[in-house]
């Protein structure tokens, strides 16, 4: 037992206190993190426009005259389709290949490609999310903004869009969750994130065992974590609707 | 010089590629200060007509004259009539995330660009008319149906509306609450307003309408005095509605 637990220590400083490998993991984890809250706001950005087009066209296009406007709205709503297909169609790890070796191919800043492929991948589910928040809106509410005057884009923004963004809070912060753990294939393109730092110390000191789980508790403590901040979320909500 | 604040001509509402005729032809003109109720049975077109009338829906054909201006006409600028049509739906359709006093101030402080104080000031008035003015700061979720009701009929005069249009507006209530909207909207007709009502409330189409309005299959089948309408009905279908709804 006592041989156990000195080999298990030995291990950890060969694997940690070495050499200082212990960065690779704080250094990895700050990667991670980087890259999981910028591609997530990338994420909500182009979900929101994506979501905007998509429930403009669904809502008004049968009904608009003519013109500049409606051809317009048919494009953006075309292109809109074909993004979400794309993405929602293709490996994300693809995606980030192609980032990596064919748009971003002359440069090497590991967080702009990383954040790019992410939060283009996110904003297709974030454009969902985002719709169905809208649809879930009763059309009453609509109506009732149209009917004292406002516009369209005024009953979006004053009525619609504050009620859509609290029902699909908690879902946002889900994909949150999700994006933290989908960036863990981001080694593949050589970015050092907290899996690769792990990987990295597996091979520099054909320790399998600490590293991995090291890496492994860590994105469940953050999982976790994220997932109890948001319920609380969900629970405050949910006591605000009354 | 005419004083008609509305004329419909040939209002014509198809839905479903125009296998349901919702409105069939209709020709209404309705007074400055006039109370019109419109009464029929289910699924006649009396929602149809009262929503076409700010254009909330789009009609199939004919055309639709407030205040001398053909608002079906697609130059025009439908939002800045709407400010002057209040409009007041069966489910009250307030604001969940706004207070009752958001609720009635947004509108004009966005369209109107009245003053936030202007805004609040003029609020806390109409909420004391209806006997509301110590749920200001409450959320639509706190309020019973009937409170919920006279708030949305507040949002709507708060914009200082030249007609108002009621769509079964005590429909959704609970009996004991139906009376504390219709006496608001008595004081209302009294007061002079122009209104448009759909009512299933014989007592009231009675006692406060000019005119009576029975649709049936998309038309006016017959219009008159409520003294006409309810005392001397004349067509057959007008007999038979009101055998069973009296
Ligand atoms: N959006 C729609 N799509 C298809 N049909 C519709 C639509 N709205 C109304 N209709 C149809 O048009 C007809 C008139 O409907 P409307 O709601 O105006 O009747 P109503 O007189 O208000 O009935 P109720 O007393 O039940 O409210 C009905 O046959 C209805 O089914
Ligand atoms: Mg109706």
């Amino acid at each position: 037992m006592a041989e156990f637990f000195a080999t298990l220590k030995s291990d950890f400083i060969k694997c940690f206190v070495t050499k200082n490998r212990w960065t690779f993991i704080t250094e990895g984890l700050s990667t991670t993190l980087k890259i999981t809250l910028l591609s997530c706001i990338m994420g909500i950005v182009i979900g929101l426009i994506l979501a905007i087009v998509r429930s403009t066209y669904d809502k008004n296009y049968k009904e608009m005259h003519g013109g500049i406007g409606k051809s317009l709205l048919a494009v953006a709503n075309f292109i809109a389709n074909i993004y979400l297909t794309v993405i929602r169609g293709t490996p994300v790890v693809v995606q980030l290949m192609i980032m990596y070796y064919i748009i971003f191919a002359a440069s090497d800043n590991g967080v702009l490609v990383a954040v790019s492929a992410f939060g283009i991948n996110s904003g297709a589910y974030v454009a969902e999310i985002f719709r169905s928040g809208i649809m879930s809106i009763d059309n009453g509410q609509f109506e009732a903004g149209r009917s004292l005057g406002f516009g369209y884009i005024q009953t979006m923004l004053f009525i619609v869009f504050p009620q859509a963004f609290k029902s699909v809070l908690p879902a946002l912060a889900n994909e949150f969750i999700v994006l933290l753990k989908e960036t863990s294939v981001a080694g593949y393109v050589a970015i050092q994130d907290l899996t690769k730092g792990g990987d990295i110390i597996r091979g520099a000191t054909y320790e399998t065992f600490m590293p991995l789980l090291a890496v492994a508790g860590i994105y469940l403590v953050m999982v976790i974590f994220f997932t109890k901040l948001v319920n609380i979320l969900e629970r405050r909500l949910r006591k605000s609707e009354r | 010089m005419n004083d008609n604040i509305i004329k419909v001509c040939g209002l014509k509402k198809h839905f479903v590629g125009g296998t349901v005729k919702a409105l069939d032809g209709i020709d209404l003109e309705i007074k400055r200060g006039e109370v019109i109720v419109i009464i029929g049975p289910s699924g006649c077109g009396k929602s149809t007509f009262l929503r076409s009338l700010n254009l909330l829906e789009k009609p199939t054909s004919g055309n639709i004259f407030f205040n001398g201006v053909d608002i079906n006409d697609p130059k025009v600028d439908i939002n800045t009539h709407r400010q002057k049509m209040g409009m007041v739906f069966q489910q009250f359709n307030l604001f969940p995330h706004l207070s009752i006093r958001k609720n009635i101030t947004l509108a004009p402080i966005k369209l109107l660009k009245k003053p936030k104080e202007t805004a609040e000031k003029e609020a806390m008035s109409l909420l004391k008319r209806v006997g509301l003015e110590d749920r200001a700061e409450a959320y639509p979720s706190q309020l019973s149906g009937g409170q919920k009701q006279r708030i949305a009929i507040v949002r709507a005069l708060a914009m200082d509306p030249e007609v108002m249009l009621f769509d079964e507006p005590t429909s959704a209530l609970d009996p004991e609450m139906v009376g504390e909207v219709l006496d608001v909207m008595k004081e209302l007709a009294q007061e002079g307003m122009t209104m448009a009502v759909v009512t299933h409330e014989m007592g009231f189409a009675k006692e406060v309408a000019d005119r009576v309005i029975f649709m049936d299959g998309g038309k006016i089948e017959e219009m008159g005095t409520p003294e006409e309408i309810f005392g001397n009905p004349k067509s057959p279908r007008l007999r038979d509605f009101l055998g069973k709804v009296l």
